[in-house]
């Protein structure tokens, strides 16, 4: 079948583990003995899994031809044309995300065993966990869309499982359902997507496959775009872009580290791994790009603009990942008028660093929230640096690299982002105008994103001491098993993009391996008759966002360094209202479809009460005939009699009759 | 001459005695015995047009009715002993448990005169006036 000792055998295994190490941990759930235990089984088996991946990354990382295994281990499932078998696949990507997702897996389930420890829920805690990263890394494996879909919908259900961990909270309940509800809506359009493909493609369902047969076979230029968007669809959802981000914020429901899993390493991250994974039918259709890239841009100014004025620090931290995922798409959406390998890869480094400062920021908020006593208003209080020196460092490398400050990871990749924005921007592309409106709007969110990140920063860490009462007086540093993690996470955040890019263009070069993207350039020759340049560093835009990020810094230092109440000027008062009541997005959703499915459920009750009724009527009539005939059912024999006799009489003269009138 | 017709009318009668019995008498042995009569009739009725058409048919039917008759009886009167034993009563109309469920017990618009009974004369204690026997009241209707 295959070798378990190949890169591919040696993935799968890390692919099983967190399986194995979710079933022990809900094992342990079972014995109350075990139950304080049930950490160990996922830790191991996520700490297993991460060093076999990162093994794996290490072995096929060197080499120059393109990289692309797959094995089949059997049939799922079939039906007439729609034969699913469970195909694995390791190209550059998932090997990356493989390694990326389990490592970071790691650190949180450290973390959550300190951070989660005794409360009444932690088995289950830690086997939905395990179930969420076994479903992530499936996704990432998967190379039949199908398979992609289990996990895909596995993702959803443990985060709707995790996000309502504390369910009889109802605004955690609310919360786990409205994620839920939100991603299935973009779901339906991820099926649809999936069937139209199916069908384009020849009606194969291995992602190679379908890919290459549409490749030779390009079906008319409507109906690809069509289930381009409709995928798309499934990545709104999924990824929180435009209409559909409002569940992320609200995800915040769920315990500190389940955030900081979904937000960094898996979820969100499934719409923009999709859309890598599709980008050689992308660079097809250079409309389906552009409006990838237009939502892309409406998420991140309008999230970033959200994030402004928050005082939740979580949920500030949510909104720039709806930005910085917005960012994403930008990049996947630039394939139509630059190469699609360099949008690509731009996109998925950024997928890369955002996720270990991510992890960083949302652990060393659930680090405050810690010592805090479950506060996470940042007015509540500020001036920790001394009392939580570590978190205070590991979190400020978070805030510089999400700032984009230069030299951390987050500067490399927001780099190649908007670099690959204005390379879009001035090429011959039909759409050049558009990318290049992109361009400035990506600039501008950078700018707000450093200046939302700095202003949660300063007031939580500097002015005066403040520390609300419900910390009950013994605010400290979090213990190390929650430290630590953090400290590693900052050595990533601060490291990693400088280190696997512009040093040794290992990224880029080992991404470019891929077959998908090989595939995807030679689609975009094709259609665009352009040659595909290379990737370069540019001196001006990285001064841009030096400016930028520096900037943003700045003016949130001027303004929140003392710490102290908010100080907004009348001038944008109003402005800062709204992005108070972010932009009334769920006022708006609530007034246009909550409220009219809510009248429409309404009548739907009251005329479903009418139709009982109306059987409930035509039930009464036999009762009511029934009520006339009762009373002759009196129980007395001599009665019954009676009543044979005279029907006996009746029958007599009738016959009697009928028999006299017939005689001549 | 007896014709056929003799014959039928002493079945009808018969079957009408029964009838009229059966619908007024409250006593079970009574209506038994009164379905009895309406089933004599009966076979007087098949006696006589055996005899009519000079075959024996009517006869043996007629015994075979006799013999499920007796059958019948059997099984009645353990039904009537059982019935006896739970409520020391043999009136029909108190017995009418089977009846729709909610609906009123159906009583008697004046209480029926209780019979007088007659105690069996014993022999007194020799040298003894004999007692007079005093009018006994049976139990009341459990309705």
């Amino acid at each position: 079948m295959f070798d378990l000792q190949s890169p591919l055998g040696l993935s799968i295994i890390a692919l099983l583990l967190p399986l194995l190490g979710s079933l022990l941990a809900a094992l342990c759930g079972g014995f109350a003995p075990l139950r304080k235990l049930a950490h160990l089984p996922v830790i191991l088996s996520f700490a297993a899994a991460a060093t076999i991946a990162i093994f794996v990354l290490l072995q096929v990382s060197h080499g120059k031809e393109t990289l692309f295994l797959t094995a089949d281990l059997g049939t799922w499932f079939s039906v007439g044309r729609l034969s699913v078998p469970i195909s694995l696949h390791l190209d550059p990507i998932s090997a990356i995300m493989l390694a990326m997702v389990t490592f970071i897996a790691t650190l949180i389930a450290i973390f959550s065993a300190s951070y989660m420890r005794g409360d009444s829920g932690y088995a289950r805690f830690f086997g939905v966990m395990g179930l969420f990263v076994f479903s992530m890394c499936l996704l990432v494996m998967a190379n039949n869309i199908f398979l992609l879909i289990a996990g895909w919908e596995g993702v959803g259900l443990c985060s709707y499982l995790l996000v309502g961990y504390y369910y009889a909270k109802p605004s955690a309940a609310a919360a786990a359902r409205k994620a839920f509800l939100v991603t299935r809506l973009g779901d339906v359009g991820l099926i649809l997507g999936v069937f139209l493909l199916w069908q384009m493609g020849g009606y194969h369902t291995n992602i190679d496959q379908l890919t290459n047969h549409i490749l030779h076979h390009p079906p008319s230029d409507a109906a690809l775009t069509t289930a381009l968007l409709c995928l798309f669809c499934g990545a709104i959802g999924k990824s929180a872009q435009f209409p559909l981000y409002v569940w992320l914020p609200d995800a915040m429901e769920g315990p500190t580290p389940v955030s900081a899993l979904i937000h960094a390493a898996t979820m969100v991250t499934a719409g923009v791994y999709l859309l890598a994974r599709m980008s050689p039918l992308f660079a097809l259709s250079p409309m389906a790009q552009i409006i990838v890239s237009c939502i892309g841009g409406i998420t991140a100014i309008l999230a970033a603009f959200i994030a402004l004025a928050q005082y939740d620090l979580k949920r500030v931290l949510a909104y720039s990942t709806v930005s910085q995922l917005g960012f994403m798409f930008m990049a996947l959406g630039c394939g139509g008028a630059i190469a699609p390998s360099i949008a690509v890869t731009a996109a998925i480094f950024h997928l890369f660093t955002h996720a270990f400062f991510k992890a960083l920021l949302f652990l060393g908020s659930g680090s405050v929230m810690h010592a805090m006593g479950n506060v996470i208003d940042v007015r509540k209080f500020g001036g920790l640096r001394k009392v939580m020196p570590i978190t205070h460092i590991t979190f400020l490398i978070g805030s510089l690299a999400l700032a984009g400050f230069p030299l951390l990871s987050g500067f490399w990749s927001k780099d190649q982002i908007i670099h690959a924005l204005s390379d879009a921007g001035k090429s011959r592309s039909i759409y050049a105008m558009q990318y290049f409106g992109l361009f400035i709007v990506a600039c501008v969110t950078a700018l707000m994103t450093a200046f939302y990140t700095f202003r949660v920063y300063f007031l939580t860490f500097w002015g005066e001491e403040k520390i609300p009462h419900e910390a009950h007086g013994h605010a400290h540093e979090s213990p190390r098993a929650m430290t630590y993690p953090l400290i590693v996470l900052a050595i990533g955040a601060f490291a990693v993009g400088l280190v696997v890019d512009p040093l040794t263009h290992w990224f880029g070069h080992f991404v470019d391996r891929a077959p998908v993207l090989h595939e995807a350039d030679h689609a975009y020759e094709k259609a665009s008759n352009m040659a595909v340049g290379s990737h370069s560093f540019s001196i001006e835009i990285a001064a841009i966002s030096t400016v930028l990020a520096l900037a943003g810094i700045g003016l949130a230092a001027v303004l929140y360094r003392k710490g102290g109440p908010e100080k907004v000027p009348a001038l944008i008062q109003p402005l800062f209202a709204m992005s108070a009541n972010k932009l009334y997005v769920d006022e708006v959703y609530s007034a246009t479809i909550v409220k009219p499915a809510e009248v429409l459920a309404n009548g739907g009750r009251q005329f479903d009460g009418f139709l009982d009724s109306l059987a409930r009527l035509i039930c009464y009539v036999p009762r009511l005939l029934a009520g006339v005939l009762k009373p002759l059912q009196n129980g007395l024999v001599q009665f019954y009699a009676l009543g044979m006799i005279l029907g006996l009489a009746v029958f007599l003269t009738v016959v009697v009759f009928r028999a006299t009138r017939t005689l001549p | 001459m007896i014709s056929l017709w003799h014959f039928l009318a002493i079945g009808a009668v018969l079957f009408s005695l029964g009838l009229i019995g059966f619908l007024t008498r409250r006593n079970f042995i009574t209506m038994f015995l009164c379905a009895e009569l309406m089933l004599q009739g009966v076979v007087i009725n098949l006696l006589a047009f055996g005899r009519y058409h000079g075959t024996l048919q009517g006869q043996v039917f007629g015994l075979f009715i006799i013999t499920v008759a007796a059958c019948e009886a059997g099984l009645a009167m353990a039904f009537f002993l059982v019935l006896y034993k739970r409520a020391k009563t043999l009136d029909s109309s108190d017995w009418q448990d089977t009846r729709e469920h909610g609906l009123a017990a159906t009583l008697d618009l004046e209480p029926l005169k209780q019979p007088v009974v007659e105690e069996a004369p014993t022999l007194p204690v020799a040298g003894l006036v004999p007692e007079q026997p005093e009018v006994m009241m049976e139990e009341p209707s459990r309705v």
